[in-house]
């Protein structure tokens, strides 16, 4: 970890050119641990003549010597985890509450589900995850129907700062988005352990599938879309509509942290169902359930009946 | 490596160095007059580069593809032109950034609707105006004087409110040519390029390619790029105002933390010839995008006739209506 940006007091990565958040370019700055070296420009290993990119050749030969070229890449990295936050859940606990979830899942679930539902399998999995802790400062502007005159919407404009508290952005691919939210604010971040060049035996950790690049630019988004979720609360009046914000980050600190779960795979009657269940406490666990069409059906048709009967009663009185 | 060769076009002055190039002309103008010249001391030294991420061959691909679209109002030609003369440039320029802070009055339309008495018949858009003149306080309205049968339309106006606020952002990759022989219209033109890419310059980087050497200092493009930075600004602004539409819109933006670092950026410059009694056309292509740049001649009697046909469509359809 290097210097924090002047500008912006952003934490930079090893290897930034300029800020990922305000673009100020970083200092060139001899550090000890900036030991990394990465290849250098498109150039002759024998000669190093002048030469003419040639970018589909992939592996090119000097046109001078005809002998290997190095191509450098800018510095993108893939992003991986950093730090992982261990499995609290063993799998027998895992198996174990997938049964009991299936009875809290409501009226519509085929009662036979308890029974008949067979696990295909369970695999721990550390899905990827950035934190990230900032402060912002927040414009924004709306309509609202508060203070509306002949037009039921009126502008409004204001500004806030808020504080991003290790907010969880979710980077994994497996699971969705709600999966992932519904997850992460159950887990107890005091507990993390480095992940080290050896990966943990435990369970896969997966990876970011995203460049540093790529990653900063989901981060951003997941940041506005935060902010202007929060700023919903300082807009006056009831209804709101065209609302924008400008949000200023200063102080970001990006963590890439594994976080455990346990992928149950099931099957029932001849269709395949995806559970997760939270690998810090059992009783959190999100997935899809069948739905027993009769039960629904009958639920439709009491429904239907109960209005019906209620358009007949209002239309006798 | 050896000590690049610093010289200026002859011509049209920009100031070139050459890293392993042989080269006769300048590919700007395609001038052959070359000049010695003194590295300047105000003259800053590139700190980024973007480096080239296309070749030559599609490069002139692009121009040729690009030479084929052009078809209505140009010279026919031009499809069957031969690139003359193509260059990998490394352009100077600045990549400007700051933090800005901007205060904004803004009058705000809010659309609504309205039913209103109009004489039947009437066409729309003649409904009375939607600035309707209160009376005074203690005044009785006066009564309106009968007149035409009316009926009733509902009509979409706009309601004015002001509106007052401030927006916060960063204002990033601004950039300014800082070339001689590369208007800063032509760069913006060519814009944008991918600063992901961006690479800490050296001398190697460049090599095989001709770079052009800053013709301008940071304090001559200051200016420029705060007007660039500025109009990033306001083009965010107006994205952000709330409403259906805007009117009044006067913008006071400060800005804090500049920085302003020499950059070179790749282009390749052509030169295609399609007539032999004409100056070659210059075009340009964005070394990573391949985005395609010039300003092809435009054949005048075809505009002329393409004038005269719609005014006479237009003035057909008008007797007709009427």
């Amino acid at each position: 970890m290097s210097n924090p940006c002047m500008r912006c007091h952003t934490v930079l990565d090893e290897g930034d050119l300029r800020c990922a958040v305000c673009a100020l370019p970083v200092p060139v700055i001899e550090h000890k641990h900036y030991r990394t070296v990465y290849p250098e420009v498109l150039r002759c290993t024998e000669c190093a003549a002048a030469i003419t990119f040639v970018p589909a050749a992939r592996a090119p030969c000097c046109a001078f010597c005809g002998a290997t070229m190095a191509i450098e890449q800018p510095h993108d990295p893939i992003e991986r985890a950093e730090r992982r936050v261990p499995f609290g859940v063993s799998r027998t606990t895992a198996e174990a509450v997938l049964r009991g979830w299936f009875a809290t899942r409501g009226w519509f679930v085929p009662r036979a589900l308890r029974t008949e539902a067979v696990t295909e399998s369970l695999a721990p999995i550390y899905w990827s995850a950035w934190f990230v802790t900032a402060q912002a400062t927040v414009a924004w502007a709306a309509d609202s129907d508060h203070d509306a005159r002949r037009s039921a919407w009126a502008p409004h404009s204001g500004e806030t700062t808020l504080r991003f508290d290790s907010l969880c952005i979710p980077a994994s691919r497996g699971l969705t988005h709600d999966e992932c939210a519904y997850l992460a604010p159950s887990y107890d971040l005091s507990q993390q352990l480095p992940i080290g060049d050896e990966l943990p035996e435990d369970g896969v950790v997966e990876a970011f599938e995203a460049q540093r690049s790529a990653a900063r630019a989901a981060i951003q988004a997941a940041l506005d879309a935060q902010a202007a979720a929060r700023v919903r609360s300082h807009i006056p009046g009831t209804r709101i509509r065209n609302l924008h914000v400008a949000s200023m980050l200063e102080s970001q600190l990006t963590d890439r942290l594994a976080l455990p779960a346990w992928i149950v795979t099931y099957r029932y009657r001849d269709r395949r169902y995806r559970a997760i269940v939270h690998g810090q406490r059992p009783d959190v666990v999100v997935g899809k359930t069948p739905l027993d069409v009769w039960q629904v059906l009958a639920a439709l048709a009491v429904v239907a009946v109960v209005l019906a009967v209620l358009v007949l009663l209002s239309t006798g009185a | 490596m050896s000590a690049p060769a610093q010289l200026a076009c002859g011509q049209c002055g920009a100031a070139l160095a050459f890293v392993g190039v042989r080269t006769a002309t300048c590919p700007y103008c395609g001038s052959s007059s070359f000049l010695p010249r003194t590295p300047a001391d105000e003259r800053p030294d590139p700190r980024f580069a973007v480096a080239f991420a296309s070749d030559a061959k599609v490069a002139r691909q692009e121009v040729m593809r690009w030479l084929g679209a052009r078809r209505l109002f140009t010279d026919r030609t031009l499809r069957t032109a031969q690139v003359e003369d193509l260059r990998g440039v490394y352009v100077p320029a600045y990549l400007y950034s700051a933090v800005a802070r901007t205060t904004y009055t803004v009058q705000i339309g809010e659309r609504y609707t309205e039913t209103v008495d109009v004489p039947i018949g009437s066409r729309p858009g003649t409904e009375p105006s939607d600035v309707m003149p209160l009376p005074w306080p203690g005044k009785r309205r006066r009564k309106p004087k009968p007149g035409p049968a009316t009926e009733q339309r509902v009509v979409t106006r706009t309601e004015y409110r002001a509106l007052r606020g401030r927006h916060f952002t960063y204002v990033t990759d601004v950039l300014v040519s800082a070339s001689g022989g590369l208007a800063r219209h032509e760069l913006a033109r060519l814009q944008p390029y991918d600063y992901r890419q961006l690479r800490r310059f050296s001398p190697a980087l460049v090599a095989g390619f001709v770079q052009e050497d800053y013709s301008l200092a940071a304090s001559a493009v200051e200016q420029a790029s705060r007007a660039a930075a500025a109009e990033q600004v306001a083009s965010k602004l107006r994205r952000f105002l709330p409403g259906d539409s805007y009117s009044d819109l006067e913008i006071r933006t400060q800005t804090q933390w500049e920085s302003l670092d020499p950059v070179l950026v790749p282009v390749w410059i052509l030169g295609v010839r399609y007539r032999a009694d004409r100056p070659p056309l210059r075009v340009l292509v964005n070394g990573q995008t391949n985005v395609v740049v010039g300003r092809p001649p435009l054949v005048w009697w075809k505009v002329l006739v393409a004038l005269g046909l719609v005014a006479g469509l237009a003035l057909l359809t008008w007797r007709v209506l009427s």
